[in-house]
């Protein structure tokens, strides 16, 4: 066995050895603990919008009024296209079909920027209309939920980069790309639509 | 092997469709179009989970935690849309 193939066992045989409870997860069981400790910050998000929703259902209803809900429906379009490269990247990956891997993760990658695109252009807009993180509760919120999942945005484009350019598990970049995919699927009825 | 992500991206798009074409018009009953949006999450989140997140074949207590995370937060939606209309009846 050459010092790479002892290398390689390593780090695939990682993830089923010694981890416990992490064992058998799709990706490096460190990127599970990330992930479950974002879906813990997120929920307690939710948690807050939805009590302070049901607090102030007016102010909430007037707040979703002015919000554009076409925006946040062609990002949600982005993200789970984004999300489905990411998924042809790994079964690519799979069979040994690393270049068309990393043109599916690039695809990914190019989704997830057109996402903040759109993001800041919805932004804009609202500071244009002199709506800004001050107005009001739901404001508040809107601009801490959004810019939180914005910020995984930008962290899950670098990570599927990281992965991509070091040839490193691509179960581990995408597994955490999905979840910034699941939390912006639930943030978006929740935020822009419901009630 | 999981299920073939072409059909999971088609499913996913034709739910985000339905969910802007429920969501976006004005309506005589906003809560029936929230429950119905958020069900339409609902069932989105559930093939995110399961087939991109790859949890099918994942250990159980793993799913469950996930799924219970995605069936909490919808449902505490749900119910954060339901309790003023309850209060005001």
């Amino acid at each position: 066995m050459t010092q790479l193939d002892v290398e390689e066992h390593a780090a695939t045989a990682l993830p089923e050895a010694g981890w416990g409870p992490l064992a058998g997860l799709p990706g490096h069981p460190m990127m599970w603990v990330l992930i479950a400790s974002e879906l813990a910050v997120f929920g307690a998000l939710i948690v807050a919008f939805g009590i302070a929703g049901a607090l102030e259902p007016d102010l909430f209803a007037a707040g979703r009024a002015r919000l554009d809900p076409l925006l946040g429906g062609i990002n949600t379009l982005v993200l789970v296209t984004s999300g489905f490269l990411a998924a042809m990247a790994v079964d690519a990956a799979d069979a040994g079909r690393r270049r068309t891997a990393r043109l599916h993760v690039a695809g990914a990658i190019i989704l997830g920027g057109l996402f903040v695109i759109v993001k800041l252009i919805e932004y804009q807009a609202k500071l244009a209309a002199g709506i800004g993180i001050e107005t009001d509760r739901f404001f508040t919120l809107y601009f801490l939920v959004t810019g939180f999942h914005l910020l995984h945005v930008l962290l899950g484009m670098v990570i599927l980069a990281a992965v991509a350019v070091t040839d490193a598990d691509l179960r581990t970049g995408t597994a955490f790309w999905h979840m910034v995919d699941l939390v912006w699927v639930v943030l978006y009825p929740l935020v822009y639509l419901a009630g | 092997m999981r299920s073939s992500p072409v059909r999971i991206w088609l499913v996913l798009v034709v739910l985000t469709l339905a969910t802007i074409a429920v969501g976006l018009p004005a309506t005589a009953a906003p809560w029936l179009a929230g429950l119905v949006v958020l069900g339409l999450a609902l069932a989105k989140g559930r093939l995110i989970v399961l087939d991109f997140l790859e949890l099918q074949r994942a250990p159980r207590l793993w799913r469950g935690l996930v799924m219970a995370w995605l069936w909490g937060v919808t449902g505490l939606a749900v119910l954060a849309g339901l309790i003023p209309l309850l209060l005001a009846a």
